[in-house]
């Protein structure tokens, strides 16, 4: 499976990509939103802003969409998964809108909501062989708030919100399966193991 | 489910080699970047700081080449810090392999920065160190490894940073750095209830009750220290399991 890894100009893309290569995935990164349409599988990493994360993707946000919703496997990482909804409070503009519903400012004592958190167990393949007291690595300010069911695992910090989200081979984790250790890695190799049984 | 302490063992970086120094002055060598890194990992460390105390830009192909190297076999989060003093500085760091990034002196010198990054990076990704010194009743930023005073009190400053951005804190005590006697309770907790972001101790780690102090009384959110897991005195992994015996949550890796 190769996988396109979304270079939206900033940040840190070595950690994913080793990831997922430990995964078995052939990683091609890029920043041309016309190759990323055209991708086998697609990674929107979880670094940067939403504004310019969108801005870098804009020219193709259409043709992006409609790869994503035509059974591109895609997997959205924090900021990531942020837009692949409607709209965030973070920056004003439209999200891919893949996913229904908006991104909203934490509600928490302290933010950003920064270290390691327990997700609730998931029976979805996502989570396969991940142990129910795993916990994620996380580094978010804002949320997703879904207006669809597509909640697969929650997590608490000051409220209760979105640890994983998947809509058939959409799949978004609000946490750094990559900044995850052991059960980061195995998360990463069984969205490999749901995009090649989709291929 | 709760948000787990974190432990974080700081590699200070010198000439490519982790180095460790009291009171800022005096370094020895004490291993390379990359095979400590890992061995913290396998530990349980929860995330890995890398600062680099030459901070000179002389170094910086060195600390680059470090980073990198050092991130190529990561699978926590690693800040690195240390000389980084423009925008594009931190953009580096970011592009060779740091998930956040820490600056101090720069951020005192041009707190604009501290926006700048947030606004491109996203906050999550920006860490101010304040390196802060104990002057009479408060404590007084100080800058450039340690040795200039600036005339910002340390708790005001913290307060600043988050309004312009700041996702984290990266708390020194300069009076208890390398002594080993304890973290500084009263400062950190200070910085704890004057900011809404988390906020890692450091200075002054010299056994695991210090720990255990620093993350219940002083309230912080992450405990930094260097030298006891240097020179195996203690083990990450036996941190952690006395932490979880006294009810503090941490992340348990076996």
């Amino acid at each position: 499976m190769k996988v396109t890894v979304v270079d939206y100009g900033v940040g840190n893309l070595h950690s994913i990509s080793k990831g997922l290569e430990r995964a078995g995935a052939k990683i091609q990164v890029s920043s041309s939103p016309q190759e990323i349409a055209g991708a086998e599988s697609i990674v929107f990493p979880g670094v940067g802003a939403f504004g310019a994360a969108m801005e870098s993707l804009r020219p193709e946000a259409s043709s992006l969409r409609e790869a994503i919703l035509g059974e591109t496997p895609t997997l959205g990482i924090c900021l990531g998964m942020q837009i692949l909804f409607e709209t965030s409070e973070e920056s004003p503009g439209e999200g891919l809108s893949v996913l229904k519903g908006s991104v909203r400012r934490l509600k928490a004592p302290r933010v950003p909501h920064m270290g390691w958190n327990n997700v609730s167990c998931s029976s979805d393949d996502l989570f396969e062989g991940i142990g129910a007291d795993a916990q994620f690595y996380f580094a978010n300010s804002f949320i997703c708030s879904p207006t669809e069911k597509v909640t697969i695992s929650e997590t608490v910090y000051g409220e209760r919100f979105p640890a994983a989200v998947r809509k058939g081979t959409v799949v978004g984790v609000q946490f750094h399966p990559e900044k995850s250790g052991e059960p980061g890695l195995k998360l990463l190799a069984n969205f490999i193991r749901i995009s090649e049984g989709s291929a | 489910m709760a948000l787990a302490k974190r432990i974080i063992p700081c590699l200070d970086v010198k000439d490519g080699a982790v180095v460790k120094g009291v009171r800022f002055k005096g370094l020895t060598d004490v291993g390379d970047p990359p095979s400590l890194a890992v061995k913290y990992q396998e530990q349980g460390a929860d995330e890995i700081v890398f600062l680099d105390v030459n901070a000179t830009l002389a170094g910086a192909e060195t600390l680059r080449a470090a980073v990198q190297k050092t991130a190529e076999q990561l699978f926590v989060p690693l800040t690195v810090g240390g000389g980084v003093r423009t925008f594009e500085d931190v953009k580096t760091m970011l592009r060779v392999g740091a998930d956040k990034v820490s600056i101090n002196t720069a951020a005192v010198a041009d707190p604009l920065l501290i926006t700048e990054c947030a606004n491109a990076f996203g906050s999550q990704c920006v860490v101010v160190a304040i390196d802060a010194k104990r002057v009479g009743d408060s404590w007084l930023v100080h800058t450039h490894s340690g040795t200039r005073s600036s005339q910002l009190d340390a708790v005001e400053w913290a307060k600043e940073v988050c309004e312009r951005g700041a996702g984290e804190i990266l708390l020194t005590s300069m009076d208890c750095d390398g002594v080993k006697d304890g973290y500084d309770i009263e400062l950190t907790k200070s910085i704890v209830r004057s900011v809404s972001v988390p906020v890692i101790a450091s200075g002054g780690c010299g056994t695991i009750e210090h720990i255990v102090e620093v993350l219940s009384e002083g309230e912080a959110d992450a405990a930094l220290a260097a030298s006891i897991f240097h020179y195996n005195e203690l083990s990450v992994r036996d941190v952690k399991s006395l932490l979880a015996s006294r009810g503090i949550p941490v992340r348990w890796c076996g």
